[in-house]
């Protein structure tokens, strides 16, 4: 199998080589614009720049605790994308993982069993917006956008009406000692676990789509649904099976956030709040790839954490470092525009 | 006017598409005004390419185009429309739900300002002219081809059209409407205007022309006057060396019924009746041919007997079993094969040789736990890529990078190799060169004398005769006759394909 791995390296050599030039050129020129930016509302550049990147990786157990959730709700967004279905749902997915896990976590004190029923929320809510889609012809994206917001709020109600934390009511219940991520000693001092539970499942997705049948049925169906159709695979099972994955791992992406980060949800709603839509330019960064989202997803953190350092050192507003993130994201879309100008240029050299 | 003035230069033109393809190499092409002038090719030899820089659609790499002698650089067809340029697509851009006139309007309208009564005016004094009768009221999509084909000349005619380029314009029309459409362009060439007509089609290009340029491969290989040729000498030119037509075949050894179907119906995309009741049987070595212009409902029949396409009533046994409501998977299992007519549905682009390779055949390359065994399925891949001679850039290559010929090769390796006893396919030398087309063909008679049942779906009569045991004829979702290949002339398949019973 290694050697499989090694040859399928080499023939891709070159796709793997333009894939990092263009990841690189895209973040850099994302930085560029976010120093023109920067510049333009009086900040000291440098200053900003040497504070996210040295205070964004200071903490590496901070960092990649960041990491996991965002890293799952990237796995949320990719995995119905390579079957063809745009899931921007992961927002909501995660709220329900992550209530649902503390609430189980609460009354059985069993992490796998929080963790597991976290996952399974999510995956009913994928699992409701892809038979929306396929038996009522509903567009997922108008489903996955209202539910994010019904979710919301009904997280809301539940917290602050029912599931609230009787000492500090502005809380929900909390996870129980004893049904938190523990801590993994490393070089770097002790990580929480739960970065390495994320890369795991990181690396089972990758596992899933491109070593098993369903993988299989997901990539084909994505690239070519009448190819699908006509190799006997079924399209729509395609979608529901890529929803309920996706929507497994979102809300698995609030269980982490929840027993291994903090271990309740407040009723500003801010430590669930817009994990799911991080998740996607995750996604797209790490090029819908389960283990490019692995490093993209470390890279969001660092800007996040990053961001809130140089807020914090240099009263540089919140928004700058949602700007930056945002230009890098846009920029990804370069190197489709970086491509046709090589292949003029070939075009060009050919004729002489 | 006169006649020997030219109406279109076009110099030494190059085209190279942004992804490297040399479409042209350097054409130099002239028309006279006034005469029909057929551009021959086989598919892929640059006629399109070069019709559409002369409308304007797209730009020459190199090159200088003149018409009527003067230079031009079109910056769209609307530049091309202004300078009496006119295209009929072989597909039609008329709007559906439109009447004849709203489209001729809609048409005109777009380069100047005109009144709908305006337009009517014109249109019938137009018509009275050429003789080209088209009922203004009616809707598109209720017209035959033949007469969406005319609405389109029509249109190109109001916009005051001097060079009229027709591309492949016969290839959706019956023999007969072949006929009236040849005396419409034999009456718009004694009133003076040019037209280019681009085809493949020997026969017709030599009833048709006056003078003809052939391209092959990007270059042109002569213009020669139709007179002074004869179609065997354009078919050199063509292909580049003898076309060899005929295929050795020894006699059928018919064997057992395989497959019978009873008075089948099916449904297209838009919810029409496609296929009528047809009943065909198909045994052990034999390949029966399915003959009929395109869209008279072989597409459909091929995807109900794959069961890609719900079949509405009717039943579909193979030796004695009813499959009538088995999914596609479980047919394919039973021994059914199907090659679609489109290299897009077979194969997947962006997924590599060996992926595509397992694409109908997965359950032989997975293990018992659903993981999928990739040497395994390279094996696969390298069987069909030995035995069928397929020329890849690497196994991990994406499907795309490979030729037409190759991915052909690839589709029909993949469901050769799965050893079926039932062949569907459609259309299997489509787009592909003489020497892939041989290949495939050889290939299939190859398969019925090993006892394969074979259904061939063509459009192409050539292929349709050369290799079928037994012929079957539809129009418009009927079988029209069913007989072995001498029972037929080519004039009564014609007839039979245009809907006449002969």
């Amino acid at each position: 199998m290694l050697k499989a791995i090694r040859d399928r390296i080499r023939a891709k050599f070159e796709d793997y080589t333009t894939t990092t030039i263009e990841i690189v050129a895209s973040a850099t020129i994302g930085l560029i614009v976010g120093a023109i930016i920067l510049y333009m509302f009086g900040y000291d550049v440098i200053r900003c720049y040497s504070i996210v990147f040295t205070k964004g990786v200071r903490d590496i157990n901070y960092l990649l605790t960041k990491a996991s959730p965002i890293m799952m709700t990237g796995l949320a967004f990719t995995i119905p994308m390579i079957a063809g279905v745009f899931n921007i749902g992961g927002e909501g997915q995660l709220y329900v993982g992550a209530l649902t896990s503390i609430l189980v976590a609460y009354y059985t004190h069993n992490i796998l069993l929080a963790a597991t029923t976290g996952a399974l929320a999510g995956a009913g809510i994928g699992a409701l917006i892809a038979l929306l889609k396929v038996y009522r012809g509903v567009n997922e994206v108008i489903t996955a956008i209202m539910l994010n917001w019904t979710l919301y709020y009904i997280v809301l109600y539940l917290i602050t009406n029912i599931y609230y934390d009787p000492t500090i009511p502005h809380q929900s219940i909390p996870v129980p000692e004893d049904a938190r991520i523990g801590y993994i000693a490393s070089p770097w001092g002790s990580i929480r676990a739960t970065f390495f539970i994320g890369v795991v499942l990181a690396l089972i997705a990758y596992y899933v789509l491109y070593y098993t049948k369903l993988g299989y049925l997901l990539r084909v169906s994505g690239l070519s649904p009448r190819s699908a159709k006509y190799a006997g695979f079924d399209p729509n099972k395609a979608i529901i099976y890529s929803m309920i994955l996706g929507g497994a791992f979102a809300g698995i992406g609030g269980a982490l956030l929840t027993l291994g980060y903090v271990p309740y949800i407040d009723t500003t709603m801010s430590i669930v709040f817009g994990q799911g839509f991080t998740g996607i330019g995750v996604a797209l960064l790490g090029r819908n790839n389960p283990i490019g989202i692995i490093f993209s997803s470390i890279f969001f953190s660092v800007l996040i954490i990053g961001g809130q350092m140089m807020e914090l050192l240099t009263g540089a507003p919140p928004e700058l470092a949602d700007v930056l993130t945002g230009v890098i994201v846009i920029s990804l879309a370069l190197p489709y525009a970086y491509r046709m100008m090589i292949s003029y240029v070939r075009t060009r050299r050919m004729i002489q | 006017m006169n006649p020997r003035a030219s109406a279109v230069e076009m110099k030494n033109i190059v085209k190279i598409y942004p992804d490297g393809t040399i479409a042209l190499r350097g054409v130099n092409f002239n028309v006279m005004k006034g005469e029909i002038h057929g551009l021959l090719g086989e598919n892929g030899a640059g006629k399109t390419t070069l019709m559409r820089i002369l409308y304007g659609e797209i730009k020459p790499t190199r090159g200088e185009v003149r018409v009527f002698g003067k230079k031009v650089s079109f910056r769209g067809p609307w530049d091309a429309i202004r300078h009496g340029i006119g295209m009929v697509y072989q597909h039609f851009t008329l709007i559906p739900a439109f009447t004849v006139l709203e489209n001729l309007y809609l048409s005109l309208s777009a380069i100047e300002k005109v009144s709908l009564s305006d337009v009517e005016e014109r249109v019938k004094n137009l018509m009275e002219k050429t003789g080209l009768k088209v009922p203004l009221d009616a809707v598109i999509e209720d017209l035959p081809v033949g007469l969406q084909q005319r609405t389109e000349i029509l249109k190109a005619l109001l916009r005051n059209a001097k060079i009229l380029i027709l591309d492949e314009p016969t290839s959706v029309l019956t023999p007969i409407e072949v006929k009236e459409l040849f005396n419409i362009l034999r009456k718009l060439k004694d009133m003076g205007i040019t037209i280019i007509f681009i085809t493949h089609k020997l026969k017709e290009v030599k009833e048709i022309t006056d003078r003809i340029t052939v391209l092959r491969k990007g270059k042109v290989v002569e213009t020669v006057n139709t007179h002074e040729v004869t179609e065997v000498d354009l078919a050199k030119m063509m292909v580049g060396r003898e076309v060899f037509l005929k295929i050795e075949k020894s006699p059928p050894k018919i064997g057992k019924k395989v497959l019978v179907i009873e008075d089948l119906w099916v449904k297209d995309d838009r919810g029409l009746d496609a296929v009528k009741g047809i009943s065909l049987e198909l045994h052990e070595g034999e390949i029966l041919g399915i003959a009929g212009v395109q869209g008279n409902g072989q597409k459909e029949l091929a995807e109900a007997l794959a069961g890609i396409r719900p079949i509405i009533k009717g039943r579909v046994l193979v030796y004695g079993k009813d499959i009538t409501h088995l999914s596609t998977a479980e047919r394919y299992r039973l021994g059914l094969a199907y090659v679609p007519d489109s290299r897009t549905i077979g194969l997947i682009y962006d997924m590599t040789v060996t992926e595509n390779s397992v694409l109908t055949n997965l359950s032989t390359v997975l293990s018992k736990l659903m993981r999928i065994l990739w040497d395994r399925a390279r094996s696969v891949a390298s069987k069909i890529v030995n035995e069928f001679s397929v020329i890849i850039p690497s196994y991990d290559s994406p499907v795309r990078y490979l030729s037409g010929g190759n991915q052909q090769k690839l589709m029909v390796g993949r469901e050769i190799i799965r050893e079926p006893k039932i062949f569907i396919i459609s259309e299997p030398t489509h787009g592909l060169d003489v020497n892939a087309t041989e290949f495939i063909r050889k290939l299939l008679i190859k398969l019925r004398d090993r006892g394969k049942a074979i259904l061939l779906i063509s459009t192409d009569l050539d292929e349709i005769l050369q290799l079928s045991d037994r012929i079957a004829v539809i129009y418009e979702g009927k079988i029209m006759a069913v007989g072995r290949p001498e029972e037929f002339t080519l004039e009564r398949l014609g007839l039979l394909m245009g809907g006449v019973r002969a």
